[in-house]
Order: structure tokens, then C-alpha cells, then sequence
């Protein structure tokens, strides 16, 4: 394998860590810090039970980043299929020996630990996409043969968790991966196909009763939030409510009365983003928009200086991923995507999906700390 | 393996545009989401200020606690008390069923009272609360409020239910409440008065005072915000805005309700009547009817099998004896009969023999005294009771002047007491054949023959127990007393009735009254039925109105005595007086059904019911001053 690597200036450990991307630290940092605050609003000035929780989750979360971001992006492009394949196993074996949480089998058990195969697989397939595309010349990028593989490699994942079922996982997945192949190169002519057929799909999914009951009923409620008041689009109707008084400058931290007297449910973590905004109001939801983008545009530069192929993709993954979970939560509160249960990251409290970004940005990290390293492409990867 | 160097200009080229395109995606993304909060936050914020106001605040209408009745002493005859209840607000739960099974862990809800809670949610709608339960122990009531976090949708509640303390002894005074039908809805007019009718387990007056008086008693509802949240649970009460509900009038009656309750008891066991009125004031004191309902158990629904049992029993434990039992008056009649034929010419010193019997057009008449009276003036014929006394001066009495006295000392009419259903009974005369057989007119013609029967009160002619107390203050005063019930409505004191002489020579009075002295004081029907002490020396006169009369054949049966007769086929046993003879002030009727004998039954009950009232002199006492009462009522909710 050490053939493949070029030779390139060896750092030692402390030089590294000087070499870290600490303004997007800082920014990451910055936007755990509003989770921490807002969760301890929505505990009605308490820190218990998921404001420290939360603060200390990052915490670790940070020296996992940290960590990875140390590590070569050479290694990491090695463990790429192996990542993947370890993700797709466990997301395979889920289903007969994981645990029902919510008419849902997403969870397994691991070493006393929970765990959650469909996260695992948002970096592993961020990193397998890559990994591949590293290999392939631009020619070969829109060659239909070539399409194949990338197809399976999104699709056998996000086919394992549309029948867990979870539907916002599974399209938050396809979505990523559909990113990355655009991003490497693919035709424009064959991504309208791909449009095309993607909407036949969803639509012969709908008439031929592939989704359940409930997902059904959250698309149906989001395209129009007043056919059942008291269901699904009760709790739409509650957060524009809790959103829209809220106002220029909020009403105050800890005085958000919608949120406050219960009328949102998972105030801790789907909706989060709508306590915020009651109560920091318009300044506090765009100052944390603003953030968000800026994290997202620093990912996109380091992708842009990164040296190898397989960086720039994989970083561009896990920018895309951060970035469609940032779009779908806070355009679900404000009534402008399904209600698909979408956690706002870093905000939202929860520890599996912190750690799941975290670790993607550890890779976007050590793209940046090994920017100058390229790593050499072997013509039989497949 | 060949090695190419992964150096791809081209390939670094489109990934660079790309992403270039990307992050203006995201970017222009992250404008529309801006957008989308600028109009929520900026644009609607006064559209969304308005709707989380109205999630949060809720006007509460305030139900104001029903006005108090009370007797002349300001005894309390009919209060409010908690009522521990529990109410389901269906909106706020997400399966109606299932929240009345868990309730059902902690209180049993029946079957049938489950239906009747989801037919009461169809009919109010979603948002209106609807009561499980009412009149919880404490135990069972904080049992829920314990578990109140898993019942979505319950909500426990104080309530106010009316409370009778007297119960039974002032049924038929005072009448129930009940709850509020669509009818009752249809008749309020105003939002608001439809909003307070809406209130769980609102009561409005379904008989007696409580229904003439709903106005008055109802009271004015108030109005509070009050912040709520999601479940609908008050948080905080804005109280320094609200209009506080009025408490309705205070009713202050006539009664007294010490004298009431002892009549109930001397009437316990007989389905019997008893009115003592104020001869001077018309003031009713007493209106007893046995055997009589309980009011406190209408309150709160009425269970199943009580209301079989209070419609079916031949006692008639529903019907208001004083104001709605009419009964033929029989030989207590022969007061007014005296005076009718004083009227027509009779002098009071006129004698008839009597031998039992008299023959008059086709048949015999007889007299209650089998063997007869002998020789008898008009106030032996009184004392005495004797019918063919009567029946000689009936043979030429025109039954129209009788009639007419009737009506002059109070029989044949309704008064103003403000309890619906009073009876007006029958004083026959010759319209109200004519009319009585508008379809037959060979029977519209009055026979003479009819005259003998009503002369001694049979016949045609019925009355109530209050008309024939009237009648007794009537004789008793000589003015046209009227009775009443309600002495103040709040703070307002209703005016006495006039009481005008009546307009008749008032020497015909004097037989009359010293024929009933001897009836009780001089060895007469009901000496039995004498008060001893000279104060208050009782007038009275006995009547026994014939229910069935017993045939030749029933007599060959060996059905002689009236004991022998089944219960419902016993003469009435009658009874009236008044009292001190010489100033009389209080007056008194009591009727029996199917007592049998005025003096053996109907007399020393009501002689009784007169002992305490002499005791008490309920008129010699400074009666309660209703504008002194409003400030009570208050203090008393406040504290």
C-alpha cells in the first residue's frame, strides 16, 4: 500500500495540531453552544435532563474530530470500503437483531452501547462514493458501466433503511449520494433521467403503498397543514405559530411561551430550531443560519484546496449531508418540507447523530491538515 | 498493477465547478429558508402574535353561584356546596374510549353513562367539557388528580351543585334543579347567556320556586382570561381584569322551616297535606305533603330505578298535595254552606230534626249519624256535623248563592305563590254544568238533588288543601286573605297582599265561628282535636269525603266499616281550623287520603301542627330583613 501514497512533508503530532481548521472548530463550536442554551430553555431553566448532556456529548464529539482530523487522508481512503461494507452488514443484520424503538428497527446493540448502522453508513457511503471516484478518470465518470457501481452503492444502503422504516434517513442518504456523483462529474443529460425516473419512483411508491400509513400522512399534511388540525399538521401549525411570534428580536431566552407551555412536541430535538427562533426571533434564527453557512462554505473551501481526489469528495459528502440536515429540519418547522423527523446537528439533542457529523467533519478536517498530500490512484479498483 | 498519477486536470476542473454549483445551491437554499422566516417572523408576525395569543389565553366564563332560599328566620332551605367532579375535554384527547377506560381504573363509568358522555360530546362538539363524574369522595377525586399526567383530556374540577338541607321537608316548596336541556338552550337568548347554559354540569330550575325564579336566582356570569397550555391546564388566572360572577337574588320565603319540618313528621307515614297559613298577613308557614321526594337527588341525575319507584307508587310521592291534590272537601264545606244560607234568608236559630235520613226526588239521603241528631240549630248542625240539617236548607238553596260564597271565602281559585301546577278544583254552579256538559244537554239542567250533595261537600265540588286553609283565615279574619310564599326577592320586600273584608254581612260569621269552637271545644266532632291551653283555644271542623260509597251488596258481603275497604277506595279524612279563637292569627287544613275520618285522623295531626306553631308564634317574631342578606351571601362565598 505505501507504494501507492506519495512522498510528502511528515508533520509530528504537535505540529498537526497546530495545522488544525480552528475557525471551523470555532464555528462548530459555536453552534453546539446554541444547542446547549436552547435545550436548557426547553428544560425550562434546567440542565438536566439534556442541555449538559449535550455540552459534555460535544465535548467528546470534538476530540473524536480532533482525532480523525490527525489522522492522513491516506488511511482513511484505505479504510473507505471497509468502513462501508462494515456499515452495510450491520444495517443488513438490523433488522433481526436490532431494537424496535418507535415501530422502527434502527438501533442495535453493540458492546453495550447503542448504535445506529443507517448514521454509521452516512460517512461510510460519503467515503466509499469517494473512494471510488478517486479511481476514475473524467471520461469515465458518465460511462454508463461506470454508473453502475455507485448505483448499487447508494442503493443497497438506502433500500436497507427504507424498510427499517425511516423514511428521512433513507432520502437524507440518497440525496448525499446522488451530490457526490454530480459533484464528480456526471453528465447533465443523464442527471435528468435520473430527475425523471426519481419522480416516477416516488410516485408509483405512493400509488403502490410502499410507504406507510404515517409517511404518507406527513407528505399528505405538508402539502396542506390545515386537513387535520389536531394531527400531523397540528404540530406544523404550532411551530409557524411559535416561530412567527417570535418576531424581529424574539421574546427573550426562556420566554418563549409556545414552546414553553407544550404546545411543540420533541421541542428537544426535531423542533429545537422553532424555540430557538421564538425566542431569539428573526436576528437569533438568521445569526444561526449565518453560521451554519458559514460552516458549510469553509467545508466547501478546504474540498476546493484539498490535493487528492478522494478529499475533495469526501469532504464535499459530509458538507452535503451536514448541509441537507440543516435545509430539511429547518425548512420541516417552517412548513416547507415534510415533517420527516430530521434532527437539527449539533442543536438538537442526540448523542448518535452529533457523533455522526462530528466524525464527517473530522474527515473534512484531515483534508485540510493533509491539503498537500495527493494519494495515487490504482487502475484496478473494482 | 499500473500506477497512474492521480494528477487529472480535466477531473479537477468539473469537480471544482461543481462544487462551485453546489455551494451556490445551498447558499441560494439558505436564502429561501431567510425568506420563509422573513415572512413567519416579520411579514405574519402580527397574524401569528394573534393565533399564539389565542393558543395561550382562553376566556373562562365564571358561573356565578345560585341566589340562597331562605325561610322567614333566614334558615337555609336551599344553598350550594362543592361538588367534586371530573370533566373530559374530548379536544384534548386523542381516543375518547380509551381515556374512559383508564379513568374507569380509578372511578367506575358505567356502560350506560358511557353512552350518554360520547352522546353529550356529539351534541356540545369538541371543545366544550363534559362531565364524567360529579360529586366525588376526596379520595377517589385526588386518586385522579394524581394520575392526571396519563388521563390526556381529563380535567378535575370544583363545581357548585345545589344543596336542600332540608330534603324531603322541603320538596315541593322549593321544586329541583336539573340539567339543561336543548329546549332550555333554544328559550335563552344572548351569546352569553347560551355560553353560561354550556358550563359543565350547569343547573337551571326544573320545578317549584326554583323554576319560577330561575332569573332571579341564576345570578350574572363573569369573565376571566386565564393563560392554559397545551393540555389545556389553566397556568395562571389574570384576575385583576375579570368581571366576577353576581350571585343570584337570595329568595326569602314565608315558611318557617321548624314548623315545616314538624309537619312532615306528623304527617310521615299518611299520603297527606298540611297548610298553615298567617290569617292576618296571608303568610304560608307550613305546606307539607307526604310522602315527598328528595330534591338533592334530582341534583345530580336522577337514578333509574328512584324515579320507577317515586312515579309508580300509589302515594304519589311527586304530586304537590297542597296545590295540586284536589279532594271533594266534605262536611268542612259546611262552613261556607252556613254562610250561603244565612244568605238566602235562613236565620241561624232555625231548627231541623234529624233522624239519619232524609228522602229528597228519588232516594234517601243520609246523615253521617246513623241514628240521627235529633233536634239541631244551625251552629249544632256545625258542631255536629249533621247532613240532613243541610240537606232541609238545601232543598230551597240556590245552588249559585252557594257557589258564590264559596268563591267569596277562597275555594274555586289559584293564588299568586309562584309554584307551577296549583290546582283550581271545582265550585259547581249552573254555568259550570252547562259547560262541564256542553255535549249532552239533557244533563246540563241543575238537579235540586245535586244541591243536597254539594251542601255537604260531595258531589261536584273538589278543593285543594291550601284553598280550604284559606278558606279557614277567611272565616277566621273575615277579610279576603291571600296566601303567599315569597316575603323578598334579593333585597327587595314584596308588599302584603290586600286583604279587603269580605263582602258579605259579617254577622253570618258569628255561627259559623262558634259552631267551630264547639266542634273542638264543646264536646263536638273533634274534641279530641282541643288545645288546651285558653291562649290558644282552636276552632275547627272535621270533614270525611266519601271516596266510594259502600253498596247494598258490599254490606250483604259484611263489608260494613270503611277499615274494611282496600286502602285506595278509604274515605279522605279532612281537617281545618284556626286558632286563638277569640283573635285568631293562624290558620290550618290537613287532609288524609284515605284517612277516614276527619276527627279520628285528619284532626289530631293538625291539632299537632297547631300546638307547635302556638309554641313558636312564628308571626309574634321579628322575621329576617332581606336587605341585610346580600352583604351575608357575599361574605359567606368569599370566605
Amino acid at each position: 500500500m505505501s507504494s501507492l501514497i506519495l512522498p510528502g512533508p511528515r508533520r509530528g503530532v504537535r505540529e498537526r495540531f497546530a495545522q488544525l481548521h480552528w475557525p471551523l472548530i470555532i464555528l462548530l463550536t459555536m453552534i453546539a453552544g446554541v444547542g446547549v442554551i436552547t435545550l436548557y430553555s426547553v428544560a425550562e431553566g434546567n440542565w438536566r435532563p439534556w442541555s449538559l448532556r449535550h455540552g459534555l456529548r460535544y465535548l467528546v464529539a470534538l476530540s473524536v474530530l480532533i482525532a480523525i482530523g490527525m489522522v492522513a487522508i491516506r488511511h482513511w481512503m484505505t479504510l473507505s470500503y471497509p468502513i462501508y461494507f462494515a456499515a452495510l452488514l450491520a444495517l443488513a443484520a438490523t433488522p433481526f437483531i436490532g431494537e424496535i424503538n418507535m415501530g422502527a428497527r434502527r438501533w442495535i446493540e453493540f458492546g453495550g452501547m447503542q448504535f445506529q448502522p443507517s448514521e454509521a453508513m452516512k460517512i461510510g457511503l460519503v467515503m466509499a462514493l469517494a473512494r471510488y471516484y478517486h479511481g476514475l478518470r473524467a471520461e469515465q465518470v458518465s460511462h454508463i458501466l461506470y454508473l453502475i457501481p455507485p448505483a448499487l452503492m447508494i442503493g443497497a444502503p438506502v433500500g436497507l433503511v427504507f424498510i427499517q422504516p425511516d423514511l428521512g434517513t433513507a432520502l437524507l442518504l440518497a440525496a448525499t449520494g446522488i451530490i457526490i456523483v454530480f459533484v464528480a462529474g456526471l453528465s447533465w443529460r443523464i442527471g435528468m433521467i435520473g430527475v425523471v425516473g426519481a419522480v416516477a419512483a416516488g410516485y408509483s411508491a405512493y400509488r403502490f403503498e410502499f410507504l406507510k400509513t404515517y409517511q404518507i400522512e406527513r407528505i399528505l399534511t405538508f402539502l396542506n397543514p390545515d386537513r387535520d388540525p389536531l394531527g400531523q399538521g397540528y404540530h406544523l401549525l404550532q411551530s409557524k405559530i411559535a416561530l412567527g411570534s417570535g418576531g424581529l428580536d424574539g421574546k427573550g431566552f426562556m420566554n418563549g411561551t409556545q414552546s414553553q407551555l407544550k404546545f411543540l412536541p420533541e421541542m428537544q430535538t426535531d423542533f429545537i430550531f422553532t424555540i430557538f427562533g421564538e425566542e431569539f426571533g428573526f436576528v437569533g434564527a438568521v445569526g444561526l443560519l449565518i453560521l451554519y453557512l458559514a460552516v458549510i462554505l469553509t467545508g466547501l473551501s478546504i474540498a476546493m484546496s484539498a490535493k487528492s481526489h478522494f478529499a475533495r469528495l469526501a469532504v464535499i459528502g459530509v458538507v452535503a449531508t451536514f448541509a441537507l440536515y440543516v435545509l430539511i429540519n429547518t425548512g420541516m418547522v417552517m412548513g416547507l418540507a415534510p415533517v420527516v423527523g430530521v434532527p437539527l446537528p449539533l442543536v438538537s439533542y442526540g448523542g448518535t447523530v452529533m457523533l455522526t457529523i462530528m466524525a464527517g467533519f473530522g474527515l473534512v478536517m484531515s483534508a485540510h491538515v493533509h491539503r498537500d498530500q495527493d494519494v495515487l490512484r490504482s487502475s484496478d479498483l473494482l | 498493477m499500473p500506477v497512474i498519477n492521480t494528477h487529472d486536470p480535466e477531473r479537477q476542473e468539473v469537480v471544482s465547478r461543481r462544487t462551485f454549483l453546489f455551494g451556490g445551491g445551498v447558499s441560494l437554499l439558505f436564502v429561501g429558508i431567510t425568506g420563509r422566516l422573513y415572512q413567519l417572523q416579520i411579514a405574519d408576525y402580527d397574524k401569528y402574535q394573534d393565533l399564539a395569543q389565542d393558543n395561550q389565553f382562553n376566556r373562562r366564563v365564571l358561573t356565578p353561584l345560585r341566589g340562597e332560599i331562605i325561610d322567614r328566620f333566614g334558615n337555609v332551605l336551599a344553598s350550594n356546596r362543592k361538588n367534586f367532579r371530573i370533566l373530559l375535554i374530548p379536544e384534548q384527547s386523542r381516543d375518547i374510549n380509551a381515556t374512559l377506560d383508564k379513568v374507569s381504573e380509578y372511578i367506575p363509568v358505567s356502560d350506560e353513562k358511557r353512552a350518554r358522555i360520547i352522546r353529550e360530546i356529539r351534541r356540545r362538539g369538541a371543545f366544550a367539557p363534559v362531565e364524567i363524574k360529579n360529586n366525588l369522595s376526596w379520595p377517589d377525586f385526588s386518586r385522579v388528580n394524581f394520575e392526571l399526567p396519563h388521563l390526556a383530556g381529563i380535567l378535575p374540577d370544583v363545581g357548585e351543585t345545589r344543596d336542600y338541607p332540608l330534603g324531603e321537608a322541603s320538596a315541593f316548596v322549593i321544586g329541583y334543579v336539573g340539567a339543561v336541556t336543548d329546549r332550555d338552550l333554544a328559550a335563552q337568548d344572548g351569546n352569553e347567556g347560551r355560553t353560561l347554559l354550556r358550563q359543565p354540569g350547569f343547573k337551571v330550575g326544573r320545578d317549584g320556586l326554583e323554576r319560577t325564579y330561575e332569573k332571579e336566582l341564576r345570578g350574572q356570569a363573569g369573565k376571566m382570561n386565564v393563560k392554559i397550555n397545551a393540555h389545556g391546564r389553566v397556568i395562571e388566572e389574570f384576575t385583576e381584569q375579570a368581571t366576577l360572577p353576581v350571585q343570584g337574588k337570595t329568595l326569602t320565603l314565608t315558611i318557617d322551616a321548624e314548623l315545616q319540618q314538624a309537619a312532615m313528621k306528623e304527617l310521615e307515614g299518611e299520603s297527606a297535606a298540611a297548610v298553615v297559613m298567617d290569617t292576618v298577613t296571608g303568610d304560608i308557614l307550613v305546606m307539607a305533603s307526604t310522602p315527598a321526594f328528595n330534591p338533592n337527588d334530582f341534583n345530580v341525575g336522577i337514578d333509574a330505578g328512584l324515579w320507577k319507584s317515586l312515579t309508580e307508587s300509589p302515594y304519589k310521592p311527586l304530586l304537590n298535595k297542597p296545590l295540586s291534590g284536589v279532594y271533594p272537601p266534605g262536611s268542612t264545606f259546611k262552613v261556607v254552606s252556613a254562610i250561603a244560607a244565612q244568605e238566602a234568608g235562613v236565620k241561624t236559630s232555625q231548627t231541623a230534626h234529624c233522624t239519619g235520613k232524609i228522602w229528597y226526588g228519588n232516594r234517601y239521603f243520609h246523615c253521617w249519624k246513623r241514628g240521627g241528631h235529633g233536634t239541631l240549630d244551625m251552629k249544632g248542625a256545625i258542631k255536629h256535623s249533621c247532613d240532613v240539617y243541610f240537606y232541609e236548607i238545601a232543598k230551597k238553596l240556590e245552588i249559585d248563592v252557594l257557589a258564590d260564597a264559596a268563591r267569596k271565602f277562597g275555594l274555586g281559585q289559584t293564588y299568586e305563590l309562584g309554584v307551577p301546577g296549583q290546582k283550581k278544583g271545582i265550585i259547581p254552579d249552573r254555568a259550570w254544568k252547562r259547560q262541564y256538559f256542553a255535549g249532552q244537554p239533557e244533563n246540563q239542567s241543575w238537579f235540586q238533588g245535586e244541591t243536597l250533595s254539594v251542601i255537604i261537600g260531595q258531589g261536584y265540588v273538589t278543593s285543594t288543601p291550601l284553598q280550604l286553609c284559606v278558606m279557614a283565615a277567611r272565616i277566621a279574619s273575615g277579610r279576603a286573605v291571600r296566601p303567599r310564599l315569597v316575603r323578598a326577592v334579593g333585597d327587595l320586600v314584596l308588599p302584603e297582599p290586600s286583604a279587603p273584608l269580605i263582602d258579605i254581612d259579617h254577622d253570618y260569621l258569628k255561627v259559623v265561628r262558634a259552631g267551630m269552637n264547639a266542634v273542638t271545644n264543646e264536646y263536638g266532632t273533634a274534641s279530641r282535636s282541643r288545645l288546651e291551653d285558653p291562649n290558644w283555644q282552636l276552632a275547627g271542623k272535621t270533614g270525611t269525603s266519601q271516596v266510594y260509597r259502600i253498596t247494598t251488596e258490599d254490606r250483604a258481603k259484611g263489608l260494613a266499616k270503611p277499615e274494611d275497604l282496600p286502602w285506595e277506595r278509604r274515605d279522605h279524612a279532612l281537617f281545618v281550623c284556626y286558632m286563638p279563637y277569640e283573635n285568631p292569627r293562624y290558620a290550618c287544613s290537613v287532609v288524609v287520603e284515605h284517612g277516614i275520618g276527619g276527627a279520628r285522623v285528619a284532626g289530631p295531626k293538625a291539632r299537632e301542627i297547631m300546638r307547635a306553631v302556638a309554641a313558636k308564634n312564628p308571626a309574634a317574631r321579628i322575621p329576617v330583613d332581606p336587605r341585610n342578606l346580600v352583604q351575608r351571601a357575599t361574605t359567606k362565598r368569599e370566605g
